[in-house]
């Protein structure tokens, strides 16, 4: 067998047992058998780290997992309700705040807007001067004074 | 489910309570599968201290994910999944901050592993040379890369087959097998570097 070959064999097929045919190829091949005695002492450790015993779950461990388990769930529902709660509380100060100011503003000023009555109101005046007669600048009498155009934008009753 | 042997039947039927949320059914998941957890995350991780902590982890982990588990591979194939990532998350972190360098050894191994070295055959039995060579490839394990580790425990140290290891790591039986190949070949080349850089 060649070199490649039993290499081959050693470091791929990482076999349990070397091939008789590789056997004797590794007494007359020194590098060979250097690379097959280092493949056996790795193996070797590996076997040994099988061997080593494994650390034991401690008693109680399952128990006490599934007390982790509940109190972990017991601590998610109360960090929920705890958010609900929170954003509740949240609500009702916003909406008590919207109010008071409500309350405590002015009926009018420059922070307030129209109200509903002020517009109606409005819209009352403007229906009030629409039924009012349409000035022609032409004068007119009423209760014995006469009513004259303004002219050059002053405004006035002239005798 | 009526095919099923009657321990798998009540497996099926532990997960299946486990599903809804109830508590006491995964204990009897966890009681069933502890030893196998903690044999894994020690061969991997090798920290003895640390074991429990993270089989706990592991376990809530499985707890929080039980909903998505869909029975088309064995529960502890897919458990075993869980556990192996979680190693390898832990392995990542671990690397960022550890440097071993082979002077860290320790010199008394060392002088087993040579004398071990010199006739390999003729100390089969020493428990002396044993535990010097048993440390040696646990600290060279501890440098593999992290898929090299797990693909070598899993095979060459817990023993599993080629198809256990493909259903857990989620790949195909090809890719398992390179991939043992490579790291057979990266641990045997890192052996002999220790070797020749004494």
């Amino acid at each position: 067998m060649r070199c490649d070959e039993v290499r081959r064999i050693i470091v791929e097929d990482w076999p349990a047992e070397v091939p008789a045919a590789a056997r004797e190829h590794l007494r007359s091949c020194h590098g060979c058998a250097t690379l097959a005695r280092d493949y056996e002492l790795v193996r070797a450790g590996l076997r040994a780290l099988a061997s080593e015993p494994v650390p034991e779950p401690s008693w109680g461990f399952s128990t006490r997992l599934l007390r982790r388990l509940q109190e972990s769930s017991e601590r998610e529902g109360a960090e929920f309700l705890e958010r609900v709660g929170r954003r509740v509380v949240y609500a009702t100060l916003l909406l008590t705040l919207t109010l008071l100011l409500a309350l405590a503003l002015p009926p009018s000023g420059p922070l307030r807007g129209p109200t509903a009555a002020d517009l109606y109101l409005a819209q009352a005046e403007v229906v009030t001067a629409g039924n009012a007669p349409i000035y022609t600048g032409e004068s007119l009498e009423t209760n014995g004074a006469t009513l004259v155009a303004p002219e050059n934008g002053e405004a006035g009753n002239k005798p | 489910m009526d095919s099923l042997p009657p321990q798998e039947a009540q497996e099926v039927a532990w997960i299946k309570r486990a599903q809804r949320g109830e508590r006491e059914a995964f204990g009897f998941l966890v009681e069933r599968y502890q030893r196998r957890v903690f044999s894994l995350i020690f061969r991997m991780t090798r920290r003895t201290d640390e074991v429990e902590d993270m089989a706990q982890e592991v376990f809530l982990k499985v707890f929080g994910a039980i909903r998505s588990y869909d029975f088309r591979s064995p529960f502890g194939a897919w458990l075993s999944r869980v556990v192996v990532n979680h190693c390898l998350d832990y392995l990542r972190k671990e690397r960022a901050s550890r440097v071993t360098y082979y002077w860290q050894l320790g010199e008394e191994n060392l002088r087993q592993v040579e004398a071990h070295s010199s006739n390999p055959e003729a100390s089969g039995g020493d428990p002396e040379r044993q535990a010097a060579l048993r440390d040696l490839v646990g600290k060279l394990m501890a440098r593999a890369p992290e898929g090299d580790r797990i693909v070598l425990t899993l095979r060459e140290v817990e023993g599993l087959s080629v198809d256990e290891i493909a259903e857990i790591m989620n790949l195909k039986q090809g890719t398992v097998k390179v991939r043992l190949h490579r790291a057979r070949k990266r641990m045997l080349e890192d052996f002999r570097r220790w070797q020749q850089g004494r």
